[in-house]
């Protein structure tokens, strides 16, 4: 017995789980997170299930991420140095490890507003501007404003570390 | 005639316009050359935030069966089930009692009109024991003389409102689907191997966190990919027989690992800054385990037991210094 619900998870399991993971910056609690995403969608079965199951995402990777925040509060950081004072460090610490160009994209991301942010990883995701407006809230006019900001905004940070590395790398 | 502004010219491309705005668009562009390169700048720039974005994508991904899953919901739903009838059974036993009085009112003891309305509720034998005290009150001549239709439908509307309500079981919190810690030994997932001494020593060379002189009780390695240093857990007891791990391995590797720990522990037992004032530790944190960690590059250097976080802090300043000189 196939049903809508398992034809979404098929096509759309990974979408959800690479959203996840631009937000928990961890592939393995992105596909926990969303395998929990699709379970909740068995048992409430939603009207429009490819929606629902990417504002259930990005409900948990928020709950997610206030939880990091109350671990981080209790684990204490210390600097390599032995006689350095110990001090907290930043969540920056914890990210998962990639290679330089994906952490300059990282990066890049990070200097958007949380909901050019969002509406970016949504588009990226695969849903159309109907579904970005009805789960951001966003008027349907004004997704496509967000966008081009969202897109300008990426391409221009990005460029300008590039740009910052390559003075870099000439002085070196 | 106006130019095609930015937005609307990536909600064309994005396929997020009406077909007239569409046809609108494309009339326009056949006609003027300055939004022709505007379309093609934006479909470049599309086309690189698209390419930008996929470098962010996790490692690799194994969906698991979707029969998986919806096992999982069945076993939730019918846990939820459980749950709802518990409330359906107090609910209905409070609603029989209440049905009761109420009827009392409206039916005399031996009438029939009310039997079916009384089928829909199956616990009224139960409530009709209770009613029957109030069968003398002087409401009942009133009450009895109501047409047997409307009767029915008062009985019906009463016996719909005493319907048990299925209370909603609370939201799935993203604590309870952590494996709980356990009490025993120290909670690892992935791939774990344990590994002898000296066999690890062969491994991971001067890199094998330890602390001199201690025994060693166990050692768990996790390699990782591309050859790189695994991450190790070395379990070491004291003369006070509570076993300390020191444990060594990329950054994200062990901070996902002391996260897994700190999730599935409700109470946080991890050191906090020492800027907190010591007497905000809670007392019954003599038992638990506290965490140390030390940022070393990339890797990260951690020690955890159940020690005052000064000793703790004492430790992983001299390993690290250690392990540096090697």
């Amino acid at each position: 017995m196939t049903d809508e619900l398992e034809q979404l998870y098929q096509t759309t399991y990974t979408a959800v789980v690479r959203f996840l993971y631009r937000k928990v910056w961890d592939a393995e609690r992105a596909e926990d997170l969303a395998q929990e995403v699709f379970v909740r969608a068995l048992t409430h079965r939603p009207e429009k299930p490819r929606a629902w199951v990417f504002a259930v995402a990005a409900n948990l990777a928020r709950d997610e991420a206030r939880a990091a925040v109350r671990r981080k509060r209790h684990l204490t950081l210390l600097k390599a140095d032995p006689v350095a004072q110990p001090t907290v460090e930043p969540a920056a610490d914890v990210l998962v490890e990639h290679d330089e160009r994906v952490a300059s994209v990282q990066q890049a991301l990070s200097t958007l507003t949380p909901r050019d942010r969002e509406i970016l990883l949504l588009w990226d995701a695969g849903l159309s501007y109907p579904e970005i407006a009805t789960q951001t809230g966003l008027a349907l006019g004004a997704v496509g404003t967000t966008l081009a900001r969202a897109r300008r905004r990426l391409i221009d940070a990005h460029d300008r570390q590039h740009t910052i590395e390559g003075s870099h790398a000439a002085h070196s | 005639m106006r130019h095609i502004p930015e937005d609307e010219l990536h909600a064309y491309l994005d396929q997020g316009l009406s077909r007239s705005q569409c046809v609108e668009i494309e009339s326009h562009l056949a006609a003027c050359a300055s939004c022709q390169a505007a379309r093609d700048g934006i479909a470049a720039l599309r086309d690189r935030t698209t390419a930008l974005l996929s470098k962010l994508a996790p490692p690799r991904s194994f969906p698991p069966e979707f029969e998986s899953l919806r096992r999982r919901a069945a076993s939730e739903v019918s846990a939820r089930r459980r749950r709802a009838h518990l409330a359906a059974w107090a609910a209905s036993l409070v609603a029989a009692v209440g049905l009761g009085w109420t009827a009392s009112f409206l039916l005399r003891p031996h009438e029939p009109v009310g039997l079916p309305a009384a089928g829909q509720v199956a616990t009224l034998p139960v409530s009709t024991r209770v009613a029957r005290p109030a069968d003398d009150r002087p409401a009942r001549r009133d009450t009895a003389t109501i047409q047997p239709s409307r009767r029915r439908a008062a009985v019906k509307a009463v016996a719909a409102a005493a319907l048990p309500r299925v209370i909603p079981p609370p939201a799935l919190e993203l604590s309870s689907i952590d494996i709980p810690r356990s009490d025993v030994g120290f909670e690892l997932d992935g791939m774990w191997r344990t590994m002898s001494w000296a066999g690890a020593q062969a491994e991971a060379g001067d890199q094998l966190p330890h602390i001199d002189g201690l025994p060693v009780v166990q050692v768990q390695v996790q390699t990782s990919e591309q050859g790189k240093q695994p991450l190790m857990v070395v379990a070491q007891q004291l003369a006070s027989g509570e076993v300390i791990r020191t444990i060594e391995g990329p950054t994200s590797d062990v901070s996902h690992l002391l996260a897994r720990r700190a999730m599935s522990d409700p109470m946080p037992t991890m050191t906090p800054g020492d800027s907190a004032p010591r007497d905000a530790v809670p007392s019954d944190t003599d038992h638990a385990d506290r965490t140390m960690a030390m940022q070393r590059g990339d890797r990260m250097l951690v020690i955890t037991g159940a020690l005052p976080s000064d000793s703790l802090l004492a430790m992983i300043r001299r390993l690290n210094a250690e392990m540096r000189s090697k």
